[in-house]
């Protein structure tokens, strides 16, 4: 996998002298890990900050999650040069929407404009893996988690990334309760989730090598955004 | 895919004080199709000795029975019980015999020694053993597993706590797999017994 | 009534020396000509009101159609050119409908007005990028709710489009802006809005007004837009 999946251009002789097929192959999987979980009136956002190449890092100190406004964020992981591009299309389709309706985008929008803009790459994707975090129009907090052609899906708690899989059962389990029989749901506070998520990205770091350094916990409240960092694990 | 992927299925296992537990789901399907809903992949071996095997089911029973062939015939000649980490050794051996042709299983030994101490042992399709203090994970969805007992597992847990742990991290890892699921069986060995117990989950 | 005419009106996108453009401003002329047209903004929501020219007995007058729906929550009334309308009509539709599309919302009526309006003024000589070779021959009312509430919009053929609380248009759009000028006021019902959209109608109608030769149509929060039916019209029409 690692020699054939690679961006390095190159190619494979068929015969002596004989024609060569030609490969690229255009993507790269850079790993990192995103977390949101909603409250009823917040919403946590959190990412590792760990950027790697196959067993290489490339930084310490990356984090994968995007203001786009006062009351919306973007994590996304994959291929960090879709990411970047993907987040720069989709902030100046935000600054047009801001100077054509003469107001900032609502989450809800940035959710739909998010999967269409996905879609209209149906068949060349960007290589990313979206978790998109706001409070709605009414303050609530409402995370959106997404495929890379657009397929979208609206929830309390998502995550995405190399350490999706490791997290996601451990947030159905612990804010969704699921499998758990005579507990009475306590409301959220911000303070409870943050100590889920730096308990699941310390979970993840343990068994994810792509996951880990660090992990940057951003909190969105209708008086504004305040972010921590928390070391993880950097072996 | 990969034909360890074809029946899905998971094992897990862990240690607690004085006691281990080892579970799976209880799914039989092929590919995305769900044939059957009762079908342990966890063996009883000995008294205080199971072995799991998850993987390509159809190796599932024909390793299980094959093993319980060599187990009868040592304990026959040596007019002993086999203890946890020589059945391990047995059946890394075995594995190893079919290097190039391998059974498609990803055997789990949990048991209790001669001293009563907790025994876990997880080993690939081709027997490469690995011994770990705390739990193993074996089956399509080790990855949830995994997620699940780095966070729910602590050290000495006694056999109740043991049995909602290795229940919780087994199932809500498995509800996120399409090719796990459909009911639970936990054993839960100390050393005076056995608690056997099959799990309700959602079914789908 | 225009002292410099002279080569200036031709071109359409020629500007006289007095910085006049002439086909514009004769299109502005051509609404006057159109059939009366009335929008009420009301805190409860938009009363749109048009007179219809039933010119033979023989018209089948549910056939002209000057009250559209937009979107769910927008409509529009026009006057002038009925044909020019269309195109307009469609491109705020079709703009309403990509609006939902990209951004899963309802599209703000402000924002109907002013994409209407980058069509209004597509018009010119060029072969390429433009809409229309001459001017829009027609005035345009959107009310319609969104998040500011309930809004009524006026747009004219220069692309021009401005918020207003009532505004007629129309060949008896003189007389009865006066008559909403002196009737309206900030605190009126959507009950009174109808029956004075009705009554100053029927003051600056030829003929005598009746159910088949008006339209009337409401957008609200509850109902969004609404037509007034033939039946609803008749006991609408025998309260006034």
């Amino acid at each position: 996998m690692m020699s054939v999946q690679t961006m390095q251009p190159g190619a494979r002789e068929t015969a002596a002298g004989g024609p060569r097929q030609r490969y690229f192959y255009p993507y790269a999987d850079n790993g990192g890990t995103v977390v949101a979980i909603a409250g009823d009136d917040f919403v946590v956002v959190a990412s590792d900050t760990r950027l790697s190449s196959g067993y290489s890092i490339y930084t310490r100190d990356q984090k994968k999650t995007f203001q786009l406004s006062e009351r919306t964020i973007l994590g996304s992981t994959g291929c960090w040069c879709d990411v970047l591009t993907m987040t720069k299309v989709l902030r100046a389709r935000m600054q047009m929407y801001r100077h054509e309706h003469n107001k900032a985008m609502s989450t809800g929008a940035v959710a739909q404009l998010l999967s269409t803009m996905l879609y209209h790459k149906r068949f060349f994707p960007y290589y990313v893996s979206n978790v998109l975090a706001g409070l709605d129009e009414n303050g609530k907090g409402i995370v959106y988690h997404y495929d890379p052609v657009g397929h979208h899906d609206p929830g309390k708690c998502y995550t995405g990334g190399s350490g999706g899989a490791l997290i996601q059962p451990l947030l159905d389990n612990q804010i969704n309760y699921k499998n758990q029989e005579n507990v009475t749901p306590e409301p959220l506070t911000v303070k409870k989730t943050v100590s889920i998520i730096k308990d699941v990205f310390t979970s993840a770091c343990e068994r994810d090598i792509y996951t880990g350094d660090a992990v940057a916990i951003q909190v969105i409240t209708k008086d504004g955004i305040t972010e921590e960092l928390f070391p993880l694990r950097r072996d | 895919m990969s034909i360890l992927e074809y029946n899905g299925g998971a094992v897990i296992a862990m240690k607690g004080k004085d006691c281990v537990a080892i579970a799976s789901d209880l799914r039989y399907g092929i590919r995305l199709h769900t044939h059957g809903t009762n079908f342990p992949k966890v063996f009883e071996m000995g008294p205080r000795l199971y072995l799991g095997l998850p993987g390509l089911l159809t190796d599932t029973q024909t390793v299980h029975e094959r093993l319980k062939f060599r187990l009868n015939l040592f304990e026959l000649r040596e007019n002993r019980p086999v203890s946890p980490k020589t059945f391990g050794a047995m059946v890394s051996n075995f594995l190893y015999e079919r290097r190039f042709g391998p059974y498609f299983v990803e055997p789990v030994v949990a048991g209790l020694d001669e001293d009563g101490k907790p025994y876990l042992n997880v080993m690939d399709l081709i027997g490469c053993e690995t011994e770990t203090d705390d739990f193993v994970v074996s089956g399509v969805c080790n990855e949830q597993m995994y997620g699940m007992c780095e966070s729910l597992w602590e050290p000495d847990l006694e056999p109740a706590d043991l049995f909602e742990t290795i229940a919780q991290a087994l199932i809500n890892g498995f509800d996120r797999n399409a090719g796990t699921g459909w009911g639970a069986i936990v054993h839960v060995i100390e050393k005076d017994k056995v608690t056997t117990r099959t799990v309700k989950t959602r079914m789908d | 009534m225009f002292l410099t005419r002279s080569e200036y009106d031709r071109g359409v996108n020629t500007f006289s020396p007095e910085g006049r453009l002439f086909q514009v401003e004769y299109a502005i002329e051509a609404i006057k000509l159109g059939s009366t047209a009335i929008g009420i903004q009301t805190s409860e929501g938009v009363v749109l009101a048009v007179e219809k020219r039933v010119t033979s007995p023989l018209m089948e007058p549910t056939t002209l159609e000057k009250i559209v729906e937009i979107d769910k929550h927008i409509g529009c009334a026009v006057s002038g050119l009925i044909a020019d309308s269309r195109t307009m009509i469609d491109r705020a539709r079709v703009e309403a409908q990509n609006h939902w599309f990209l951004y899963n919302e309802r599209m703000k009526v402000e924002s109907v007005a002013l994409a209407v309006s980058n069509l209004a003024i597509q018009f010119g000589d060029a072969d390429a990028e433009t809409a229309m070779s001459r001017p829009f021959g027609v005035a345009m009312l959107f009310g319609g709710i969104d998040e500011n509430g309930a809004q009524l919009y006026h747009m004219d053929p220069s692309g021009t489009f401005v918020r207003y609380s009532a505004k007629a248009i129309g060949s008896g759009s003189e007389g009865a802006q006066q008559s909403l000028e002196e009737t309206y006021h900030k605190s009126i019902t959507l009950k009174e809005a109808l029956k004075s959209a009705l009554t100053i109608l029927k003051q600056v109608m030829e003929e005598k007004l009746n159910a088949s030769n008006v339209e009337l149509a409401t957008i609200t929060p509850e109902n969004n837009f609404q037509m007034y039916s033939k039946e609803q019209l008749e006991t609408l029409i025998a309260n006034i």
